[in-house]
């Protein structure tokens, strides 16, 4: 597939907030102001002034239904000039990494050479929705002058009165109904991944997460959010340094008796944001600004929802392989997104496989087998949580920092999304 | 048109109250029948049974059509048979599982016994074995697929071992019948086995619904025109399709079926009462009122596809005019042949040029043209005729990679047999394994099948869509 680009995009910086549980220390923040925080620290963080950014993409996944547009308000609410324009993006778990390759393809075609893009989301804040029913028995009350017989009808269209409370939003297939975690337990059943291994992969996460924050690996990384009340929040909230194999072995199957799916080896439930600052070469060279990476080749897939949710990775990294014209042996870094530790060892699994490759890729041999010393260096969602929109752009964001920092070459992003979706995403380095 | 007996069969208590009263009426099970478009995962979250006679010739084969359409796939004798699953079922995470694992109430969707390799009488006691304990678990609706190679070569004892196979099937497919279930055999040749797969995956499917008791085979005969693209989703699109008789019964289902897979539909009838028309713009597609046993027919299609090659060609117009040989007139046997079997061989002619190559042509016969019929002397003739001329086309075609192949159905409900006596309807209804009419649309997916790029071989076939009609079986 030709394309032509008039400009590489880089990544000039990323920054994101601390990550948190959900109804913790953030519950007071909604997207919006997580994601100003994250881009106010990003615009910090680099000294690049505010009448340089042009666009601003932004990635989330609950957005506000009164302002969904977070993009806009995050540059009104940070005080970017009004000429700044500005687009929300949402593609389930991928969309933070949506909006940097949004991003990137703008600044490709030449359409801005400056721009922020990021995500963000607020599990604490997601809205709790009336059933349809009660809405379309209540629009003739909304609507006008109601009469007293108006009431009594309203109220006559709701009986039998079920399905008339208020419902929280829960993380399930529009087209199958079945829950995030069902689908991941049905993933490590069909692809032979056992608790053991899934708790051992949780266990690396949180052991090499708490390593890189002890390290200060993280610091250049993150900002501080400052709380309404007062306090700031300066460190993340969810990795567990003293977990073990013991404890997490402990914990109760979350999703089906029997199962091997625990909240030990999910990915939490998160609040926070990141933002990435992105140029053209070009202008970063004049800026004297020095990148970190640049990004330069993604891809996007889809497979059925209704057969192996979260296996699109698998499917997406030969895609971005093959267009960057690059072998995953290639890739000095591999970060994939841990929604799940049964999904990342099914979609490991799947890109180690030969007969994968030849049934489904329609080609000879194996994708290639992650060495454990190049995958999710500095750990995952499993460890630091996932916040759905954010978790794209942090991703980019260390992998750029972990591609300056130690002189690598090239890394390569995989993530899986709600809708049976896949995302992958190549950085160089600059 | 409704069937009381098949409505009271899908209501529980009337099946107790039926089987406490011992009535000797068999209550026909409601088939299960597939919805929307063909898609690559026919066969998703399907539990498939694998077994067969020594080294199963045919187990890569199944092991990736079986993965690749979602099934998910048990071994009776596991070991063995294990390395040639796994390669496929990992891919997909579709096991293989032993069956020895399967919880004993769990019940199977289907059955695929792999015989090709039996060339000696003891070795059929495997379809004995493999199956007595294991048709008991099938699900209603459920399938049996037996694997056989040609029953045309090797010595005589292997002929005769391969042809007892068919006496096999067909009755343990009239057994099978009053659970909705199906039997059917599907024979590969040594060199096709790379073609075998979309015919397994489509007799395993809710898409042969009323396909039982019956024999396929699968050949290279039609010489390979473009590579398969790998997908069954919308895999006639981009191409153009001819349907006769289509304003209404099979035609309509069949011009739909068509359609909903991709094609561009051209609805031909005889005249267009509005139906017609309705139907082509229903399918985005064309209507064309056109008589295609009048003298012009031919000249006509030529110049409607003169600009537009075509790919499909359904010659499904047909009419009845029933009466004894006694008391036929000139104009009903004419008119039977001229519209039944002339204009096949005219209009084909006709289109000739405008085929592309690995182009698909299916005519209507009819189990009336198999087995002959109390006033259908003319309309037997002409289904007859039409097998005839299909198996000669299917063999001077084969070169161009062209498919010929002919569909027969048996009772369908359709406007046609709702006029038929009340006692002569319900006889033909009872009278077939699955004891209960077809739907145009069971006619329909098995045109739709033929007309698949995946059918490339499969030419030359007489396919019964019957329900297992018990006359001339």
């Amino acid at each position: 597939m030709a394309r032509t680009k008039r400009e590489r995009a880089v990544i000039v910086s990323g920054v994101r907030t601390p990550f948190v549980k959900a109804f913790s220390e953030f519950t007071t923040l909604d997207t919006i102001a997580l994601a100003k925080a994250a881009v106010e620290g990003l615009l910090r963080k680099t000294g690049v002034s505010k009448s340089l950014i042009e666009s601003v993409v932004w990635g989330g996944v609950i957005l506000p239904s009164a302002s969904p547009n977070v993009g806009r308000e995050v540059a009104l609410d940070v005080g970017l000039p009004a000429a700044v324009e500005a687009m929300t993006v949402t593609r389930a778990c991928a969309s933070g990494l949506q909006a940097i390759t949004t991003a990137a393809a703008m600044i490709e075609r030449g359409d801005c050479a400056v721009a922020i893009a990021g995500g963000s989301d607020s599990t604490s804040n997601a809205e709790v929705k009336l059933p349809q029913k009660v809405v379309h028995a209540m629009a003739p009350l909304a609507l006008g002058r109601p009469s007293p017989g108006d009431y009594v009808s309203a109220i006559a269209k709701l009986a039998p009165f079920t399905d008339v409370l208020p419902t929280r939003p829960k993380i399930a297939e529009r087209t199958t109904g079945e829950v995030m975690g069902e689908a991941a337990e049905r993933m490590a059943e069909r692809n032979g991944i056992t608790r053991e291994a899934q708790d051992a992969f949780a266990l690396r996460s949180h052991t090499r997460a708490a390593a890189a924050i002890a390290s200060g690996r993280f610091d250049e990384e993150l900002t501080s959010v400052s709380l309404p009340n007062g306090n700031s929040v300066t460190s993340d909230g969810l990795v567990r340094a003293d977990t073990t194999l013991e404890r997490l072995a402990k914990l109760r199957p979350a999703f089906k008796k029997g199962g091997t799916i625990t909240a030990g080896n999910a990915s939490p439930l998160t609040d926070g944001a990141a933002a990435v600052l992105l140029m053209s070469e070009s202008r970063a060279k004049e800026l004297g600004l020095a990148p970190l990476a640049a990004i330069t080749e993604w891809a996007y897939v889809g497979v059925d929802p209704r057969d192996q949710l979260l296996l699109g990775p698998a499917l997406a990294i030969p895609k971005v392989l093959d267009r960057a014209g690059v072998s995953l042996d290639e890739c000095d870094l591999v970060d994939l997104h841990e929604a799940f530790a049964a999904q990342v060892l099914s979609v490991t699994k799947m890109l180690a496989s030969d007969a994968f490759a030849r049934e489904r890729l329609g080609r000879d041999r194996a994708v290639g087998e992650i060495d454990d010393a190049r995958l999710n260096v500095h750990g995952g969602s499993l460890s630091l949580g996932h916040p759905f929109g954010a978790t794209g752009a942090r991703m980019v964001s260390t992998m750029a920092h972990e591609l300056a920092k130690s002189d690598k070459r090239r890394a390569v992003l995989g993530i899986c999304a709600a809708g049976g979706l896949g995302a992958a995403a190549i950085l160089e380095r600059a | 048109m409704t069937d009381l007996l098949l409505s009271l069969g899908s209501n529980a208590q009337a099946r107790s109250l039926f089987r406490t009263l011992g009535l000797p009426i068999p209550l026909p099970a409601t088939l299960r029948r597939a919805r929307g478009p063909v898609s690559d995962r026919e066969l998703a979250d399907k539990k498939i049974l694998f077994a067969a006679h020594a080294d199963a010739p045919l187990a890569s084969m199944c092991a990736s059509a079986l993965a690749r359409a979602g099934a998910d796939c048990y071994l009776d004798d596991f070991e063995p048979l294990r390395e040639r699953f796994r390669g496929p079922c990992e891919a997909f995470g579709r096991g293989p599982h032993a069956l020895a694992l399967l919880n004993e109430s769990t019940k199977l969707d289907g059955v695929v016994v792999d015989l090709s390799s039996a060339s000696a009488v003891g070795d059929l006691r495997v379809l004995y074995s493999s199956l007595r304990g294991t048709v008991t678990r099938l699900r209603p609706s459920g399938r049996v697929v037996v694997l056989a190679a040609s029953a045309a070569e090797g010595d005589a004892e292997k002929r005769a071992t391969q042809q007892a196979i068919d006496g096999f099937v067909r009755s343990l497919a009239k057994e099978l019948g009053r659970n909705g279930s199906t039997a059917n055999l599907l024979r590969v040749k040594d060199d096709s086995e790379s073609r075998a797969g979309a015919a397994l995956t489509w007799l395993l499917s809710a898409r042969s619904a009323f396909v039982t008791g019956q024999c396929l085979e699968v050949t290279s005969s039609a010489r390979t025109v473009n590579a398969n693209t790998g997908t069954h989703n919308r895999a006639l699109e981009g191409k153009t399709a001819l349907v006769t008789g289509a304003a209404r019964g099979i035609g309509a289902a069949t011009a739909r079926a068509l359609a909903r897979d991709g094609a561009h539909v051209v609805c031909v009838d005889r005249q267009d009462d509005g139906a017609l028309s309705a139907l082509a713009r229903e399918l985005s597609g064309r209507a064309v009122a056109l008589d295609i046993a009048a003298e012009d027919a031919g000249e006509s299609l030529r110049a409607l596809f003169a600009e537009r090659p075509l790919d499909v060609v359904v010659h499904n117009a047909g009419i009845t005019r029933d009466k004894t040989l006694a008391r036929m007139t000139d104009a009903h046997w004419d008119d039977v042949l001229a519209v039944n079997l002339r204009s096949i061989v005219e209009t084909t002619r006709a289109l000739e040029p405008a085929l592309r190559e690995g182009a698909r042509i299916i005519t209507l016969s009819s189990v009336a043209g198999i087995a002959g019929n109390t006033g259908q002397c003319a309309y037997a003739a002409s289904k007859a005729g039409v097998i005839g001329w299909t198996r000669a086309e299917s063999a001077r075609l084969a070169s161009r990679g062209i498919t010929v192949n002919a569909v027969a159905p048996g009772f369908i409900e359709t406007k046609m047999t709702e006029a038929m006596p009340v006692a002569i309807r319900e006889a033909a209804r009872r009278l077939s394994a699955l004891a209960q009419g077809g739907r145009p649309e069971d006619v329909a997916e098995a045109i739709a099948f033929f007309a698949s790029p995946a059918a490339q071989g499969l030419t030359g076939h007489v396919l019964r869509v019957c329900g297992g009609a018990l006359i001339g079986a």
